[in-house]
């Protein structure tokens, strides 16, 4: 029985706590007392949530029965069919909410874009580990790794799915980092969001931030180069930012962005959902208002409750204790991921669960970041708490091929 | 090996860089949420309260107004308004409402806009008495349309066939300088503007209650709030019991259609006013509820001004209806004796000749107010003036109800003009004044003048033998508690009349009637009538005409007042008029169906029955 010590039960349980949290909350976004203003077809979400939740936890349980080595040998072709399922479903997806990603297999709807990540993480991990010449800090390997990256996040784009494009291309610097790119490189890649966040807010914050970028590199990687094309980099972000904000994006995006800045110039608007979300979970106080007793959540002032803003409701009706408690949980599966890559010797196994990490901390960031109005509204699901079944059946097998890597962790770190 | 370790050192730190993102983003998180819902918990707490709460005023059901049977004078009736809040209120959908209440989109927008200008926040009355269809149009769409709201409320009901405007007034929606210097007010709220409503405002509107609902994102009502625990129940207005007499009043109205005038009846003994009349009248009832533009627009450009209340507001010269005063204060100021006689050669010479009617000869007191002689009134006054002086007479003079506000229960009463030094100095100026200015104020002409109100004060001081009442239309108010407050009746005796001179001027009054110039339609069969007509010269138009009147002689239950404007001598235009109103009083119907006939067609004119000569 040595598997049971060998086993992360830490993050098992964590996994499922958190899921139990996310049915209870989409319970209560559904099925409470808001339920007669919903759509039938949305007052079925919990039942469906519920038996995706047990199909997940069975996958789970059944890719712990699996080889490690199986996920590098499966990687290229996974990441294959993922793409050419996703390139397909372009032309001929479902639709739904103004995104063309589902196909259906046996009654079942699957989002494309949701496998994705896991595919391009595991292709990525392999093509870095599988040879013993590739590096990121070459040219031609690091390239390869961007188009791996690249290619899905175009296709995904097409899908519509912006929100999910977006953490692939995130990606890129988190496993190009951690596959040898000097950090330098890493950082250099990661200040445009930074500057470009900042200049939102405000564009001096934005200029401000570019010079405290470049300085921050030119400690890290010592010669001027990098630092300063990075500050130029920086000064071209601020203006286009700028220039985008008011000549290029779309008058509905530009609202939106607005309504990030300063919710109450357009309060029943675009700012309607950066208000009523930040009402939902300040009026939640420490201890939240209750089980089904959110009146921000149950008379259906939060829009999207049981996706994009589930944290509302946890943070309206579970209050401080319960969002905080869904923070801790989450931080602690990040870390707890991130420890694991950190012990583990397989390059492969490593880059897996860092790539892991990151996706979680991407969703976390941008959904808890857009509830409560730290950034502007970006529909993405929460890991394991929104509603969605592919979104959930694709956290789960991300952490199981997690908790598998780590449960055989010795056998397969002979091949390094 | 090296290249191994370096590795490996680098992958510590890279783990360590990735935990510390993590860590610092948890952290910043952490801190957003306790920064929402502990620090600024006081604020988003109430705001979401706010979201899914509103408040509803509940309008108490405003007082009734009864006359002094009891029976309703003013009540409530329900109606349906349609109500806007600016800020939720979406212009796309100005198309769909214009649509449900079948009004125009251009009129509408207007509505919104001036909703807008009073508040953005709060929800002010986009239409008021909407009929029944188009309230639940309105309901049934309320779902699509944010910021629209229904309320039922009650306009005033008038189940008589009285107008009685001026006395009883209407409401109005309070402006927006009223809704802040007064409180308790909502924006929209009505207030009363003249006449009763507007005097009896605070006892009549009674307190509003309040009811809270909870509604969801999109308006809808679910119901109410914490068992309505917070509600709180609107108090009843109080009801005002008038001393208006319904019948009396009727009749006053019909007899004074088509002419322009005002009408007093009240009783000396307590002041209490019987009916009021101010002609031509207006409908409050169209007034009630949503204001009918065009009758309003149409009583406001009307040359004829039905707003103005002449039966309390108009200043007219009194003409000779003052006589009877005028004998009374010269007896008193010892100028002339009841016995003592004066001739009249058909004018008075004072500088100039001050004409009489007639040449009525000798002339003491009595037969003077029979005849309604000018000459002695002139040479009275002439005394008076050059031994006792212009303000004396003033000062005695005012305590017979002129030239003062009597503090009737009505709002815009006026004072009328009883001249005294001061009044001269200021509109003629100091020393540019003279005996030639007061010589025909004698006969109630010049600067003098006096409302119906003043005059049937003044007939009610003489028929009382002395005393003068404050005139009141109302003489209970009955609380929502049950307990009620009493207008007690105020009676001022004139200390220096005495009952000599009083009898000998009743007497000559009861001689108008008799064998002067009332003769021809005041005088009753039944009922000892005592009385004074008065012509009085306008220098805008034809002679306004006037009658005063008590009854019965002995003991005077009724003093009447009234003016007919342009009309006319007062003997065959107000006096009839004051006649019938008298015989409706004391036998309850109208027997002279001739006179009813006559005043219901009369035509002013200015000459006299060939029969008649007279003033």
């Amino acid at each position: 029985m040595d598997w049971i010590k060998q086993f992360d039960w830490p993050l098992l349980i964590c996994y499922l706590l958190l899921s139990i949290i996310g049915l209870t909350a989409i319970y209560s976004a559904t099925q409470g007392p808001v339920a007669e203003f919903l759509p039938t077809y949305i007052q079925g979400n919990f039942r469906n949530q519920l038996s995706w939740v047990f199909l997940s936890i069975i996958l789970l349980i059944a890719i712990q029965f699996t080889a490690p080595s199986t996920f590098q040998q499966v990687s290229y072709l996974f990441y294959a069919v993922c793409l050419i399922i996703a390139i397909l479903t372009i032309f001929i997806g479902a639709e739904a909410g103004g995104a063309r990603g589902w196909f259906v297999i046996g009654g079942l709807r699957i989002q494309i874009s949701e496998m994705m990540k896991l595919a391009t993480v595991l292709a990525v991990a392999n093509y870095l580990t599988s040879r013993r010449n590739v590096s990121a800090e070459k040219f031609r390997p690091a390239l390869t790794v961007v188009l791996l990256m690249l290619i899905p996040a175009v296709v995904i784009t097409l899908q519509n799915d912006t929100g999910t494009a977006l953490v692939i291309i995130a990606l890129i610097p988190v496993m190009l980092f951690w596959s040898g790119l000097p950090h330098g490189i890493s950082l250099f890649m990661i200040s445009p969001a930074l500057v470009g966040y900042f200049t939102i807010l405000n564009w001096k914050w934005g200029i401000i931030t570019a010079i405290i970028l470049s300085f921050v590199l030119f400690l890290v990687h010592r010669r001027p180069g990098l630092p300063l094309s990075s500050f130029v980099v920086g000064l071209l972000i601020v203006i286009g930012v700028q220039v985008a904000l008011f000549q290029v994006l779309q008058p509905h995006q530009q609202n939106r962005i607005e309504a990030f800045v300063n919710p109450n110039i357009d309060p029943q608007g675009a700012g309607w959902n950066v208000i009523q979300a930040k009402t939902a979970i300040g009026s939640g106080g420490m201890f939240g208002k209750g089980f089904m007793q959110g009146t921000q959540t149950q008379l259906r002032f939060l829009p999207e409750q049981w996706t994009d803003f589930i944290f509302c409701v946890i943070g309206e009706e579970f209050g401080f204790m319960g969002a905080g408690t869904v923070l801790l949980l989450l931080a602690f599966m990040m870390l707890r991921l991130l420890s694991n890559a950190a012990d583990h010797k397989h390059p492969f196994a490593q880059l897996v669960m860092v790539g892991v990490a990151a996706i979680f901390f991407l969703h976390v960031f941008i959904n808890i970041g857009s509830a409560t109005g730290l950034m502007p509204v970006i529909g993405l699901p929460l890991p394991l708490l929104s509603y969605g079944g592919s979104s959930f059946m694709a956290c789960s097998m991300m952490i199981a091929v997690c908790l598998n890597l780590h449960l055989y962790r010795r056998q397969f770190s002979i091949y390094a | 090996m090296p290249a191994r370790q370096e590795n490996k050192q680098k992958k510590v730190v890279s783990i360590r860089v990735l935990q510390g993102i993590v860590v610092v983003l948890f952290l910043i998180f952490f801190a957003r949420l306790a920064q929402l819902q502990i620090i600024d918990y006081e604020t988003y707490g109430p705001l979401s309260q706010q979201n899914s709460l509103i408040e509803q005023h509940v309008q108490p059901a405003r007082g009734l107004i009864l006359d002094r049977k009891g029976n309703l004078l003013v009540d409530n009736q329900p109606i349906y308004s349609i109500t806007i809040t600016p800020a939720n209120f979406q212009r796309e959908k100005i198309p769909l409402l214009a649509k449900l209440t079948g009004i125009t989109q251009q009129e509408i927008t207007e509505r919104v806009q001036v909703a807008q200008r009073y508040s953005w926040q709060q929800s002010s009355r986009l239409l008021t008495d909407v009929n029944f269809n188009v309230f639940s149009s309105i309901q049934e769409n309320i779902w699509r349309l944010p910021g629209i709201n229904h309320q039922i409320e009650s306009k005033r009901n008038y189940p008589t066939d009285l107008y009685a405007s001026h006395m009883l007034g209407y409401l109005r929606e309070i402006n927006e300088s009223e809704y802040k210097s007064a409180s308790g007010y909502q924006l929209g709220d009505k207030a009363g503007r003249i006449g009763l409503e507007n005097i009896y405002e605070q006892d009549l509107r009674g307190e509003n209650g309040a009811r809270y609902l909870r509604i969801n994102a999109y308006g809808q009502r679910l119901g109410p709030y914490d068992n309505n625990r917070l509600d709180e129940a609107p108090v009843k207005g109080s009801d005002i019991h008038t001393t208006l007499d319904t019948d009396l009043q009727t009749l006053a109205e019909k007899l004074m259609v088509n002419k322009i005038g005002g009408l007093v009846v009240m009783d000396p003994r307590d002041g209490g006013i019987l009916s009021i009349v101010s002609s031509p009248q207006f409908d409050v009832s169209k007034l009630s509820g949503r204001l009918d533009r065009d009758y309003w627009i149409e009583i406001n450009s009307d040359t004829t001004n039905p707003l103005f209340n002449r039966a309390i507001s108009t200043r007219q010269p009194p003409g000779s209806t003052i006589k009877p005063m005028m004998g009374l204060i010269a007896l008193e100021m010892g100028i002339i004796k009841p016995e003592d006689e004066i001739t009249c050669n058909g004018g008075y010479l004072r500088g100039r000749l001050y004409k009489c009617t007639d040449d009525h000869g000798q002339q003491n007191l009595e037969q003077a107010i029979i005849n309604s002689c000018n000459t002695y009134f002139y040479r009275i006054m002439d005394l008076m003036m050059e031994k006792k002086g212009l303000d004396n007479w003033h000062d005695m003079a005012t305590e017979f109800g002129l030239g003062r506000h009597n503090h009737i229960d009505l709002p815009y009463e006026t004072s009328g003009i009883l001249p005294d030094s001061s009044y001269y100095n200021r509109v003629f100026g100091e020393r540019l004044w003279g005996i030639g200015d007061l010589i025909s104020v004698g006969i109630g002409q010049g600067s003098f003048s006096a409302s119906p109100l003043q005059m049937a004060i003044t007939t009610s001081v003489i028929a009382n033998n002395g005393s003068r009442v404050r005139p009141q239309i109302v003489k209970s108010i009955e609380h929502a508690d049950g307990s009620s407050s009493i207008n007690q009746p105020e009676l001022n005796k004139i200390s220096w009349l005495d009952n000599q001179s009083l009898e000998l001027v009743q007497k000559g009054m009861r001689r108008v009637i008799t064998e002067g110039s009332g003769r021809f339609y005041a005088n009753l069969s039944d009922i000892e009538v005592a009385g004074k007509t008065g012509t009085a010269q306008n220098p805008h138009g034809e002679d306004h005409g006037w009658f005063i009147a008590y009854a019965p002689f002995d003991e005077p239950e009724i003093a009447i007042a009234v003016l007919i404007e342009n009309a006319g001598y007062g003997s065959i235009s107000a006096a009839p008029i004051a006649s019938l109103i008298l015989e409706q009083y004391f036998t309850g119907e109208i027997e002279r169906q001739w006179i009813l006939d006559y005043v219901l067609n009369f035509e002013p004119r200015n000459t006299l029955p060939a029969v008649e000569e007279e003033l």
